[in-house]
């Protein structure tokens, strides 16, 4: 199975090599800004972006196609996935709070059966049809 | 040339090239330490991101059924969720085969 917080080259939505799209994959950034970054700061600085865009685009592994299904067939991964490759204690506690909200609603639903109310409603409602 | 100058030199040859690779490296290990979880805690999470989301779907349903056994309207969160649902339904089959 394919690593899902690891850095991969984002080669279907890449103009070049993907690595521009990687790095918005990766972070969650827009990939329009992560372009435009990259140029200024090859404008403005040394030649060392570019440099480091090539060296990435050979290093770096493309992203395998499982993981784009995965990402295609429910779309809020995606950001799920950011959001715990920027903070992976953030995420887990997020899931932890879902389990806490889906206890609660299950609760309510457990209280309103059980409870007295209910079934004296219910038989009453029994004692109608009869 | 006292000997204060000629501790100048040597200090910024030791900061440049002892303090500076110490510094990033100190603050890379930490980085690292903070930031990445294992590959086994990582499908887990996978795992527990999944259940919550497929639970939460059958809570939604659940309240649904309930809410209609009473005669209640539903209510406007939950229609919100039937028109997400109804756009993921087979997505999420599929993603259930592919797993």
């Amino acid at each position: 199975m394919a690593r899902r917080t690891g850095f991969y080259l984002d080669k279907r939505n890449g103009k070049l090599m993907g690595v521009c799209a990687g790095i918005a994959d990766y972070t969650g950034f827009d990939v329009l800004w992560v372009r435009v970054g990259v140029v200024l700061a090859t404008l403005f600085g040394s030649g060392a972006p570019v440099i480091a865009y090539f060296v990435i685009g050979w290093v770096a592994d493309a992203k395998p196609g499982s993981v784009y299904d995965l990402e295609e067939a429910v779309p809020e991964d995606r950001q799920f996935w950011q959001k715990t490759r920027a903070a992976p204690g953030r995420s887990i506690r997020e899931v932890r709070s879902s389990f806490r909200d889906i206890d609660r609603r299950l609760r309510d639903i457990e209280l309103t059966y059980t409870s007295p109310n209910h079934r004296l409603a219910r038989e009453i409602d029994d004692l109608r049809q009869q | 040339m006292g000997p204060l100058e000629a501790l100048i030199p040597l200090s910024a040859v030791l900061a440049i090239f002892v303090g500076m690779p110490w510094l990033f490296l100190h603050y890379v290990t930490k980085w690292k330490q903070a930031k990445t979880i294992t590959l086994e805690d990582e499908n887990l999470l996978d795992d527990l991101h999944d259940i919550a989301r497929r639970l939460d779907d059958r809570m939604n349903s659940i309240e649904r059924i309930i809410a209609a056994e009473r005669g209640e309207q539903p209510r406007i969160a939950e229609l919100r969720s039937d028109l997400n649902n109804i756009e993921l339904r087979p997505q999420l089959q599929r993603r259930d085969r592919a797993i």
